[in-house]
């Protein structure tokens, strides 16, 4: 099959990409550029495990094509750690428990970091709203809303400083 | 609840320093940013990627398989058939026994050949052009319909069914039946008897029937199967797969490859959810197809194959009658209960017979257990494997029963609970247990506390502001179970540093491997931070059983105190002779061994370790091991309630809120105790609520999809309040007995007794969907 040639600016790395045209950005990513952070763990955009940021929108990255992100900005779960230091929500999840069998996880931080992004003073309700689009079968959530509010705290702790 | 671990915390700071404390997962770190290797991240050079063709039959025989297209198809290195794959022992009663099948398909989804490519995509695309001819066969899918004497049969030569996997799940004595020579869907049948039923009905003031029926549900890790296999030119097979029982696989490999277990490496990935549904599945298939094309083979299951072709947990009927006393005494129960165990033998049928009569003093029991074969996909282990089927009925009788007398539920329970030395319906005793424990420390719950105040308030029927239409209910329902036995090993060795690592066997599904570090820390009197955990191999690691039955801190737990008590011992051994000392009056603190009352006379672990591994040292290397056998239960109980809403216009149940108290012994690290708890109360509310499997008439399933088979979510799920109870197990580590799977067992029973609070209507069926909410009200 002809493949395309397309760029893709994943956490600030531009990548030239030599893609077929069925591939989707989750497997152009984990595949070819070899960053399995993020899970396939349905195919079909119900979990959540592969999402991703996308020009600053949270998206499952199972049902977007790699031709259809060519030239975008992609934030994945390996973009948040800063020169070592982990982003305030991965430290919160771990802190509050809200990582058990860590697959979910990576899709889970991105929603969160989604989610504080836009909203940093959630309430339960908003993080239950914020996050209904990634499956977690291990917790059963009560300690990622948990992480979150800690989060928030955390982060909020930061700006005041 | 927070001021409940602060408490607890507070306790343990003048007991222990390492055990007992909420301590971080050290695994957290790779997990948030992504980099834990899950089996599915491994690439290795000339790997192939596999993809099964699936039966579109629930039941057939394959007449012809032409494969001379997908063959030529380019990009494919091979097509593998069942008259391809290598010589093995075949067994027909146990699904990981038949590779492909050779002639008769069992169940919708049932793999009958293979593609392999380098290119995942190449060989999908191969499927569509392998033709397989297929006879249709009638498929049996009703598993009540299947045990009447004129169904057709499931399978063929079913008298000739080997049930020696069967007999070694089961934990205590039953009397072996004779099985009738007339073949026959019924794969086995069991009966419990006590006293006498029928006195025990005449005695009762209220008697109550039912009918209970619960769903085929899956356990919805979001991690799918995933093996690799590499077959080697040297004759060693390894195996990358993603399981909660590396030792079993390497077992099963070994006698059906007929390869000798030393030359068999079975690497436990980092699993993505188990819950019991990754013991063995995939992996025979996928070092078959490696040792054929003699290269590295990944396969992992898509969603669908998962749902059609994994092991997921059966649907049950149970037919229960009851009785109980005008004074809350539980005079009888009777049971019937027919587990769907689909194509191949395996059904938890007994444990499901235990429970059903177990959870209460009771004179006169009569419990029967079927396990019915159909042509589904054939099931196997899901956190507590039948309990929830089994407790859905007898706590919704409780309920039923005290609510007729005019008794309260909680009081009832309390009333006829079993105790320490209370027999099993096997008759075997129960050792030490917490179950009256769980239902004291539920009625402290903020739920349950709840359901007082509206009793009060006399608003019970909707919230503030809503229409009346939604009714409101809060109940409870009881739940347990026996967990598993199995020996377990674990070695300690002191690093030149003075810091030690720890090995085990076991496969860390739920953080076990931060519980052993805070065990062996304890152990030495260090900080955490020396001491590190891993999970060998089943080449480099000491033996342990598999991870399931809630048994790996119980059993593995033993043997890493053990091993670092070993280590211990050695080096103050060794210190005592240096010090020309006993040991006895040495003491150990912060990696410092030091003769009390003489502070110049120390000796570092790092001292120590430097001179136990350094060019030409004086002393042998330190290395403390640890094995054990297990042979006493330790069974964890729990007492759950449930808060709900239900829309009797819609028939919408909403949880508004749930709590569980579970007893776990002693909780080493009650942060993971309590995340064990809210996860598996997660998936008995989906139970209860939302899962099902659905089958069609020929057998088909029509929901094997994450979008049409309903997990609860976040917006489905408000905090579980989980509430930490401590009644001691005699053998475990500290006290600490099974934790993992008590949790899912009573969210059936409790979400349909406070449905039933709140509308006075029983739904007799799981999950308790908006469709059977309202025909329970008659409105549909």
């Amino acid at each position: 099959m002809t493949k395309q040639l397309i760029t893709l600016n994943v956490n600030g790395e531009r990548h030239e990409v030599a893609i077929e045209p069925h591939w989707t950005l989750l497997e152009t990513v984990r595949n070819h550029l070899r960053l399995t952070g993020s899970k396939e763990g349905c195919g079909t955009g119900d979990c959540g495990a592969c999402s991703m940021l996308v020009d600053g929108r949270l998206l499952t990255s199972c049902l977007m094509l790699g031709a259809q992100a060519d030239g975008c900005q992609i934030t994945t779960v390996e973009g948040l750690t800063q020169n070592g230091t982990l982003h305030l929500v991965q430290q919160a999840f771990i802190e509050k428990g809200g990582v058990q069998c860590g697959f979910c996880t990576p899709g889970m931080i991105m929603a969160a970091k989604n989610l504080l992004d836009s909203n940093p003073t959630p309430g339960i309700d908003d993080i239950r709203e914020g996050l209904a689009g990634n499956l977690c079968r291990c917790t059963g959530y009560a300690k990622i809303y948990d992480s979150v509010l800690a989060a928030a705290e955390m982060m909020k702790a930061r700006a005041e400083r | 609840m927070a001021q409940e671990t602060i408490t607890r915390e507070q306790e343990r700071e003048r007991e222990y320093r390492n055990v007992g404390k909420p301590v971080q997962r050290p695994d957290g770190a790779g997990k948030v940013t992504g980099e834990t290797v899950y089996a599915d991240d491994i690439q290795l050079p000339r790997m192939l990627h596999a993809k099964m063709l699936g039966s579109p039959y629930a039941h057939a025989r394959i007449t012809a398989i032409d494969t001379v297209a997908a063959r030529q198809h380019p990009g494919v290195e091979a097509v593998i058939t069942a008259a391809d794959l290598p010589d093995y022992k075949l067994n027909a009663s146990n699904r990981r026994g038949i590779i492909f099948p050779q002639d008769e398909v069992l169940f919708h989804g049932q793999p009958v050949a293979a593609v392999l490519a380098s290119d995942p995509h190449v060989a999908e695309e191969a499927l569509g052009l392998i033709n397989v001819s297929y006879e249709a066969l009638a498929p049996v899918v009703d598993p009540i319909e299947a045990m009447k004497e004129d169904s057709p049969l499931v399978r063929s030569a079913l008298h000739d069914v080997d049930r020696s996997e069967e007999r070694g799940h089961v934990t205590v004595d039953v009397a072996e039946k004779e099985q009738s020579d007339k073949p026959s869907n019924i794969a086995s049948d069991m009966n419990f008897k006590r006293g006498d039923i029928e006195a025990g009905f005449a005695e009762a003031d209220c008697i109550i029937e039912g009918t209970w029926r619960s769903g085929m549900v899956h356990q919805s890790y979001i991690e799918p199967h995933s093996t690799i296999a590499d077959y080697e030119a040297s004759g060693e097979l390894t195996v990358w797969t993603s399981t909660q029982a590396p030792f079993y696989i390497r077992d099963e490999l070994a006698q059906t490859l007929g390869i000798p277990e030393n030359r068999i490496r079975v690497i436990a990935t980092e699993v993505g959810g188990g819950f019991g549904g990754k013991i063995y599945l995939t992996e025979l298939l996928v070092a078959a197809l490696a040792m054929v094309v003699r290269r590295p083979v990944k396969y992992i299951m898509s969603r669908r194959e998962d749902m059609l072709a994994a092991t997921p947990a059966p649907f049950a009927q149970v037919e229960m009658k009851t009785g109980m006393k005008r004074d809350g005494t539980l005079t009888a129960v009777q049971a019937k209960l027919v587990y769907d165990s689909g194509a191949f033998p395996g059904a938890p049928m007994l444990p499901g017979c235990l429970l059903a009569g177990g959870y209460y003093k009771c004179d006169n029991l009569d419990i029967k257990g079927y396990e019915v074969l159909t042509n589904k996909v054939s099931v196997g282990a899901l956190r507590a494997p039948g309990a929830h089927n089994a407790t859905f009925a007898i706590e919704s009788h409780m309920d039923m029963m005290a609510k007729q007398l005019g008794l309260d539920p909680l009081e009832v329970r309390l009333k006829n609970a079993v105790e320490e030395g209370d027999p099993l319906p096997s008759g075997q005793p129960y050792p030490r247990i917490g179950l009256k424990e769980c239902l004291e420390a539920i009625g402290n719950s903020e739920v349950w506390k709840r359901r007082a105040d509206s009793a009060r308030s006399l608003d019970t029927s909707g919230r503030a502001g809503q229409d009346a239409s939604r009714r409101r209910g809060i109940a409870l329902a009881a739940g347990g179970w026996m967990g598993g036995l199995q020996p377990a090993s674990a070695i300690c060795v002191l690093n030149s540093d003075g810091t030690v690592n720890v090995t085990v066997g076991s496969a860390d599904i739920t953080g076990t491997n931060t519980s052993f570090q805070q065990i062996a820390a304890e152990v030495l009197n260090v900080p955490l931070d020396m001491v590190s955990v891993t999970t060998g191999d089943t080449k480099t690691a000491p033996y342990a059983g598999m991870s399931a039955g809630s048994k790996t801190t119980y059993t593995v737990g033993r043997a890493v105190k053990l091993a670092a008590e070993d280590m211990r011992r050695q080096m103050l051994e060794i210190a005592a002779r240096r010090f020309e000392a006993k040991p006895e009056d040495l003491e150990v603190a912060d990696g410092v061994i030091r003769l009390n009352g003489a502070e110049e006379k120390n000796l570092t672990f790092a001292r120590l370790g430097k001179l136990s591994t350094n060019f030409a040292a004086p002393l042998p290397a330190i290395l403390g091991s640890g094995a054990i056998t297990a042979r006493k239960m330790a069974p964890g109980f729990t007492v759950q309630a449930a808060d709900v809403e239900v829309d009797t216009e819609t028939g919408e149940v909403t949880v508004l809120g749930f709590a569980l108290a579970q007893d776990c012994g002693f909780a080493i690290n009650p942060m993971s105790v309590e995340g064990q708890m809210q996860g598996g109360a997660s998936q008995g509310i989906g139970i209860a609520l939302s899962e099902e499997m659905l089958y069609d008439s020929e057998g088909r399933l029509l929901n094997a999809n994450l979008l049409d088979y309903r997990l609860p979510t976040t917006r489905d799920l408000p905090p579980i309040e989980a509430i930490i109870v401590e009644v001691p197990s005699e053998e475990g580590p500290y006290g600490a007995r099974i934790v993992g799977e008590p949790s899912i067992v009573a969210g059936l029973a409790a979400v349909g007794n406070a449905v039933a609070e709140a509308t006075g209507a029983r739904v007799y069926e799981g999950p308790i969907t908006p469709e059977r909410v309202l025909r329970a009200l008659g409105k549909i």
